[in-house]
């Protein structure tokens, strides 16, 4: 793959980043890697812990274990049984929680600086012997279910992003939903669980954020007490990308109960480590970020064709999708407004952005980044992502710099080799009566109380 | 949008015997580390605009937050939404910029202004890079001061907040939280969505947005916030410089009339028929921000339906199963706020999480929380505190609740001492006055054919048309 010219040349840390990542670390013989980071400003710590596993590890059949596993480590350990996990960290000043992406499954947990050593000993204990028994797991089963007809089955943008997926991806593990398809999740057995376990969750392949009102060298001392002695596991299985080249447009359409039409479209991108992903997050912000971008200004402002437009660019280990989802008026007409929007990604593809939209992108990038570590948390998950997804945290501090060398000459190339049409897939939301007229008229609710 | 990741919202242990919580790090009661804001400094504009600053952090960002007592709550009766409605307008359009020159001009230099209003005030933040901090100030100035109000951006804005009305009621949670809003207040001032209603944003003009901004909103009724790296002698600078000469509003905040809630039992059953799921809305009166029922009642709050481990999650959703999540919340404003609980279920599983929810909240009623819970709320409560002081933003919105509320420049420093000094005593007379001591406001959204049934003997229903709520 062709990749854009020069920029490592480029690459030096920021200045900024460079003194606020004071960053103590160390890998233990099992292989856990720990990163600290002191930050006495607040009497609260983050604690991150990163797994490299995610869907993307995922086989048919077993879809979703990923994410029902990320529940099951909330279910009781070998110290701390059923409900002790939250119950020690919440008497102790702390919260908890977890997400499972394509790529990663990741724990969090903000406490009171004093509760650091209690929650070293709740983390560790999970990761060294968690308790899988079949009640547990036939009870999260169900709210897991649960939880995918609240998230998927009865949100429209969550039906349509299930069907884009399955557009976009034909081979690749990114094509099922994270939370896993219905049967899948009834299919998931204890068995599968604790073999995901050993694999999985080994400290080898986990990485540790500590970051907040720490003493990094004791902080290290008791890391090394509470983990030293978990076993490394077996080195995962490497994931193998056999997805084929596209051929041409693919197209899906999606009929539910809803006041208006919606389109959720999607170009096949880059892996998060190619350069290309760079030049991308700098066309995604000149596209949305803000009421003058071009696609808020031209398709919600001038045409008045969408009420509201997102372009949603994640970086992925795998090569990953540049989705964009508009939504639209009770009378707009889908075709009308896709039409729109390719003539817009076209103009960028032949003419690039103005110099000044160009700065304007790197500026936003900038500030964005800076605003994204002003808190322990912050900082520690950014760490992990830099880590996960381009090979080491470090490569975050050079972000800034490597954004500020990208030319008008990469945006152009970049938009016309990824915005091409035979990359794209395009599901449209034809809306149905209201009225339970079959099983896709579940009802309907949102994640609000979900935290 | 949806996004591919999805977050552990739920997290249902086994089914098994509780036993008690053993105290895993045997400690000397906590002496919590001091939580402090950074030094504040005071000026005001010749205008008359109080200005507070606070310099602090290591990255180069300044947080800024202008909050004008002109919320929904002052609104003209038949005008509900024109404040947040107002608020929007500012930024596109002054006397001397252009809406895309006024986008272009902060979103150049990666700033963001965002805008929106509560119940009791009209606010306006600035992000923005430090460097950019006077010329930022400048724009929020104009805005400010000298808003133009175009007819064409004012006929937009209203197409899409019309537009944004009807796809609202796909959202049952959306519906759900305004017909609650509306039946818990009724006629009083806080008895409206802050958006409005599309019936209401139909007929605005130009002249009610030139004169909402005249009368409502001036120097007088307003506080602006400073926070990040800057120091204090430019803030108090910059701002005489942005806002001299800003004139108009009144002289001191509306007074509003005290709440006056008529819940005894009533029933709204909101019907969307294509509905699998019940949206559930349980509340009553709760008190007003700064009451000194405060520190008791969060903690009690925190044992009956906080955090993870509340007695409401471990009833209704790890022991029962019958939701994916419920809290339960008290919402203060100025004048009165609201204790409520918010929920969803199954469609068949309706009365039984009704019945199980009101029996739960009649137990702490009647007999209170334990000490030991307490002391867990406490610490929990306590050791989390220092996170709402993280960022340059948060600070500023502390402090401008804390001189909007009158709350007392030591809020933050005695945050964490008044609430490990509750005792158990106060939270058993908290939940005794607002754990429903009267039967609240029930309301519901859901197919009404299948719910309704379910109701008999829970108090008089009304059954109306999702459609009410566009």
């Amino acid at each position: 793959m062709p990749k854009a010219p020069a920029n490592s040349a480029v690459r030096k840390a920021d200045p900024v980043l460079q003194s606020l990542f004071d960053v103590q670390e160390a890998t233990l013989p099992n292989g856990l890697r720990v990163r600290l980071l002191a930050n006495h400003d607040t009497p609260v710590v983050s604690l991150y812990t990163f797994f490299q596993v995610g869907s993307r590890n995922e086989r048919p059949g077993i879809t979703g274990i990923s994410h029902l596993f990320e529940h099951m480590m909330f279910n009781g350990a070998k110290k701390y049984g059923p409900k002790k996990f939250d119950q020690v960290l919440e008497s102790n000043g702390g919260r908890s929680n977890a997400y499972t992406s394509t790529d990663m499954t990741v724990y969090y947990e903000d406490f009171a600086s004093d509760a650091l050593e209690t929650v070293l000993d709740l983390e560790s204990d999970r990761m060294r012997s968690l308790r899988i028994n079949d009640e547990a797991l036939e009870s999260e089963r169900q709210v897991v279910m649960e939880e995918r007809r609240v998230r998927v089955d009865n949100d429209i943008t969550g039906i349509m992003d299930e069907e884009l997926g399955t557009l976009i991806w034909k081979a690749h593990a990114y094509r099922w939903p994270v939370i896993g398809w219905e049967k899948d999740i009834e299919n998931i057995s204890r068995e599968d669980c604790e073999q995901y376990f050993r694999t999985y969750y080994a400290p080898n392949n986990a990485v540790l954020y500590i970051c907040g009102d720490i003493d990094p060298k004791k902080t290290l001392a008791l890391v090394r007490r509470y983990y030293g002695d978990i076993p490394k596991g077996p080195t995962p299985e490497p994931v193998l990308n056999a997805e084929p080249v596209q051929k041409g447009e693919r197209r899906a359409e999606v009929r539910h109960p809803a006041q208006s039409p919606a389109v959720m479209l999607a170009w096949q991108g880059p892996a998060g480590r190619d350069e290309d992903t760079l030049v991308l997050d700098i066309i995604q912000y000149a596209l949305t970020k803000g009421e003058g971008s071009r696609l808020v200004k031209k398709l919600v402002y001038e045409t008045q064709l969408a009420v509201s437009v997102m372009v949603d660019w994640g970086w992925r280990v795998d090569p990953g999708a540049i989705i964009v989802y508009l939504e639209l008026k009770q009378d707009s007409d889908p075709r009308k407004v896709e039409e729109a929007l390719y003539a817009e990604l076209a103009r960028v593809a032949a003419e690039g952005l103005t110099e000044r939209e160009l700065q304007k992108a790197k500026n936003n990038l900038r500030a964005d980044h800076l605003r994204e570590l002003a808190t322990n948390s912050g900082r520690a998950h950014a760490m992990g992502h830099y880590e996960a997804l381009l090979g080491s945290w470090r490569d975050g501090l050079t972000l800034p710099s490597v954004y500020a060398a990208i030319t008008n000459e990469q945006v152009k190339a970049v938009a016309a080799k990824y915005f091409a049409p035979e990359r794209r897939s395009v599901v449209t939301l034809i809306p149905a009566p209201g009225g339970a007229t079959d099983e896709a008229a579940d009802g309907a609710a949102d994640g609000k109380d979900a935290e | 949008m949806a996004t591919r990741a999805t977050k552990k919202t739920v997290k249902k242990a086994a089914a098994k015997a509780v036993k008690a919580v053993k105290k895993v790090v045997s400690k000397a009661e906590p002496t919590p580390a001091a939580v402090t804001l950074p030094a504040l400094h005071e000026s005001t504009t010749s205008s008359g605009l109080k200005v507070l600053a606070a310099q602090r952090g290591v990255l180069p960002l300044v947080a800024v937050r202008l909050v004008i007592r002109a919320g929904s709550s002052v609104e003209p009766a038949d005008k509900h939404g024109l404040s947040d409605f107002t608020a929007r307008l500012m930024r596109r359009g002054t006397a001397r910029m252009s809406a895309d020159e006024i986008d272009e001009t902060i979103e150049f230099v990666g700033a963001s202004f965002s805008v929106g209003s509560s119940e009791d005030v009209l606010s306006l933040f600035v992000a923005t890079p430090a460097e950019h901090f006077p010329e930022m100030l400048s724009v929020l100035g104009q805005i400010v001061r000298e808003p133009s109000f175009p007819e064409r951006e004012l006929e937009l804005a209203r197409e899409r907040a019309l537009a944004g009305f009807v796809n609202d009621l796909d959202d049952p949670s959306v519906v759900a939280d305004r017909a609650f809003t509306r039946a818990l207040w009724g006629d009083h001032p806080y008895g409206h969505d802050v958006g409005g209603s599309a019936a209401h944003v139909r007929t605005f003009t130009r002249d009610d947005l030139v004169r909402f901004h005249r009368e409502r909103m001036g120097p007088k009724v307003s506080l602006l916030s400073v926070v990040g790296a800057v120091s204090p002698e430019v803030v108090a600078r910059e701002a005489e410089k942005a806002f001299a000469g800003w004139e108009g509003g009144p002289e001191t905040p509306m007074e509003l009339p005290p709440a006056d809630m008529k819940t005894s039992g009533r029933i709204i059953l909101v019907d969307k028929p294509e509905q699998t799921q019940t949206q559930v809305r349980i509340g009553g009166p709760g008190f007003r921000v700064g009451h000194p029922d405060y520190f008791p009642a969060a903690a009690m709050n925190n044992v009956l339906g906080g955090g993870f481990t509340s007695r409401l999650v471990n009833e209704i959703r790890v022991e029962r199963g019958l939701t994916y999540g419920i809290h339960s919340y008290f919402d203060m404003m100025n004048a009165g706020g609201v204790f409520g609980i918010s929920t969803f279920t199954q469609t068949d599983k309706t009365r039984e999480m009704i019945d199980v929810t009101l029996a739960e909240v009649a137990k702490v009623r009647e007999k209170g929380i334990t000490p030991a819970e307490l002391k867990k709320a406490q610490r929990y409560l306590a050791g989390l505190y220092p996170l709402r002081t993280e960022t340059n933003e948060s600070v500023a919105s502390v402090l401008s609740d804390i001189r909007v509320h009158g709350l007392g420049d030591d809020w933050v420093e005695k945050f964490r001492e008044r609430l490990m000094e509750v005792k158990p005593k106060q939270t058993v007379e908290v939940a005794a006055k607002y754990l429903f001591a009267q039967p609240p406001l029930i309301v519901l959204v859901g197919k009404a054919s299948e719910v309704k049934k379910q109701l008999t003997g829970l108090g008089p229903v009304t059954v109306v048309p999702a459609s009410d709520y566009e």
